[in-house]
C-alpha cells in the first residue's frame, strides 16, 4: 500500500502482538506504531482479540472423569502391527525410489525452480486435474465413509475396479512414502468408470490417486497442477490418465507420485 | 510362534491393567487437547467429539509416533481430523463471510453475550484460518512449529494468521462499532 510496510512488516506485527520480539525490537515497533495510528489501532485489536480468546478458552483446559477410560479403551483392541516383513520391503523400496525419483527427476525440474507458483493451472473444468481435485474434496473431507471398499478387502478392490477399468490394476503400496491405504471407489472420470483410491499418513492426512481411461490416447510428461492448497500431480499413460492429490507438500507429493507411476509401470507390464 | 503358554498367559510383554507412559503422556495432555478441539468446535458436543475422534486415532496409531513430541503430534492428528471434517466449508468462506456481515449487534457489556458473539464470529472463519489462530494464540505455537504442523510454508502460516485476525476483527466490529472504534 505505502512505504510503511517497508520499514515494519506486517509479520513484524503477529510477532509483537504474539510476544516473539526482543525488548528492542518491540521498542522499535511501538515508536513505528506511535507514528501510524491506523495500524496501531489494528494492533490494539488483534491483542484485545488475543486475550478475549485465551480468555474463553481457558475453562475448557481440564481434566475430567472420563478421561482414563477413554484413554484405556483402546488397550485390548491390540496396537497396529509393524512387522519386520513391512519394514524390511519398505527399505527396499524406498532404495527403488531414490532410482526412480532421480530417473524422473527431468520431467519436472523447470517447475520447481518457482515452487510457490502454480505450475499450470488446468484451464478445461473436466480435465483430468480438476476431476481429480473435486473428487478430493468431495471424499477426503469424508470421516465415516470415504471409500466404499476398505483397504481391509484390497484384493477384492483391485480385482473389481480393474474389472471396471478394463485395466490390470494394481494398487500401489505407498508404505515407503508414509501412507497407507484406505480403500478405494468407482468414480466417473472422462465420463466412464474410473477409479479412485484413497491413502493417509500416521497423522490422518490424506491423498487420492485417480485413474481413469484417456480415449485422446495420448502420453503426457508428468504435470502439476495446483488449486487453492490443493496440489496434483498428473500424467497421462496411452490408455490411462493417472492423478495424485493432495493437501501435502509438492516434494511429498512428487515422491507418492513417482512411486506411483514405478508400480502402475509394474502392474501393465505384467 | 510359540504355542507353549495356556491362553491366560498369553498376553505377555504390556500388562494388559496398568496404563503405560504412552497412555500417561496422552493423559496429561487432555485439558490441552480439550482446549484446542473446544476452540475449533461450533459446540461444546462438538468440542467433545472431535477430542474423542482424535484421541481414538492417536492411540489407533501409537506405532506411528516417532518418540518425540506427543503432544504436537497429537495436534497435527486433530487438526487434520477438523480439516477433514470441514474442508467442505473451508471451500466457501467468502460465502459465510458475507452471511456473517449479516449478524445483528448485541450488548457488548453482558458477557454470555459477548462470549457468543465471539462463538459466532469464529464459526464464520475458515477451518485453516482458525486452526492457525488457535494454535498460535491459544495453544502457544510459534509459526515455525505450526508450519511443520500443517505441512505448510511458514508464509502461509502468517498470510492465515493474518487472515483470520483481520477477518475476525471484521466480524466483531460489525456488531461492536462503539467499543472498538475509538474516536481519534
Amino acid at each position: 500500500m505505502t512505504h510503511e510496510f517497508n520499514t515494519v512488516s506486517e509479520d513484524e506485527l503477529h510477532a509483537y502482538v504474539d510476544g516473539y520480539l526482543s525488548p528492542p525490537e518491540r521498542a522499535r515497533i511501538e515508536a513505528w506504531l506511535d507514528m501510524h495510528p491506523a495500524r496501531a489501532q489494528e494492533v490494539r485489536e488483534w491483542q484485545a482479540q488475543a486475550a478475549a480468546l485465551k480468555q474463553h478458552f481457558a475453562p475448557y483446559a481440564r481434566g475430567e472423569e472420563g478421561d482414563r477410560a477413554l484413554v484405556s479403551a483402546r488397550r485390548h483392541q491390540g496396537n497396529a502391527v509393524a512387522s519386520s516383513h513391512a519394514s524390511v520391503l519398505r527399505r527396499i523400496a524406498a532404495g527403488l525410489l531414490i532410482f526412480v525419483a532421480g530417473g524422473l527427476a527431468g520431467f519436472y525440474i523447470p517447475g520447481m525452480v518457482a515452487p510457490d507458483r502454480p505450475l499450470e493451472t488446468a484451464a478445461s473444468p473436466d480435465s483430468l486435474p480438476r476431476q481429480a481435485q473435486s473428487a478430493f474434496l468431495v471424499y477426503a473431507s469424508e470421516v465415516r465413509h470415504p471409500v466404499e471398499v476398505g483397504a481391509d478387502q484390497q484384493a477384492h478392490l483391485a480385482t473389481w475396479l480393474g474389472k471396471r477399468l478394463d485395466y490390470g490394476l494394481k494398487i500401489p503400496d505407498l508404505s515407503a512414502v508414509g501412507f497407507s491405504l484406505v480403500g478405494g471407489r468407482l468414480i466417473p472420470v472422462n465420463g466412464t468408470a474410473g477409479a479412485m483410491l484413497m491413502y493417509e499418513d500416521g497423522s490422518g492426512q490424506r491423498l487420492t490417486v485417480l485413474l481413469g481411461r484417456n480415449r485422446d490416447n495420448r502420453e503426457t510428461s508428468f504435470r502439476i497442477a495446483s488449486q487453492g492448497g490443493l496440489e496434483t500431480f498428473y500424467w497421462i499413460d496411452g490408455e490411462i490418465g493417472y492423478a495424485v492429490t493432495g493437501e501435502v507438500p509438492r516434494d511429498v507429493l512428487r515422491k507418492v507420485a513417482g512411486e506411483c507411476y514405478r508400480q502402475f509401470e509394474g502392474s501393465e507390464a505384467s | 510362534m510359540s504355542q507353549d503358554r495356556d491362553g491366560s498367559d498369553a498376553s505377555a510383554g504390556a500388562d494388559a491393567s496398568a496404563p503405560d507412559a504412552f497412555e500417561e503422556g496422552v493423559l496429561g495432555l487432555m485439558p490441552a487437547l480439550r482446549r484446542y478441539s473446544r476452540s475449533l468446535a461450533r459446540s461444546d458436543s462438538d468440542g467433545e467429539d472431535l477430542l474423542q475422534d482424535c484421541i481414538e486415532k492417536v492411540l489407533a496409531r501409537r506405532q506411528q509416533w516417532r518418540g518425540v513430541n506427543l503432544r504436537a503430534w497429537a495436534f497435527t492428528i486433530m487438526t487434520n481430523l477438523y480439516r477433514n471434517r470441514h474442508r467442505h466449508r473451508a471451500l466457501h468462506p467468502e460465502v459465510e463471510y458475507e452471511e456473517a456481515l449479516g449478524l445483528v449487534a448485541e450488548d457488548q457489556n453482558a458477557d454470555p453475550l459477548q462470549s457468543r458473539r465471539l462463538e459466532r464470529a469464529l464459526d464464520r472463519l475458515s477451518a485453516e484460518n482458525r486452526s492457525v489462530l488457535m494454535l498460535v494464540v491459544i495453544e502457544g505455537y510459534r509459526y515455525q512449529d505450526v508450519a511443520e504442523m500443517m505441512a505448510i510454508p511458514i508464509g502461509t502460516v502468517m498470510s492465515r494468521l493474518s487472515r483470520a485476525r483481520r477477518q475476525l476483527a471484521e466480524i466483531m466490529k460489525d456488531g461492536n462499532v462503539i467499543a472498538l472504534r475509538r474516536p481519534k
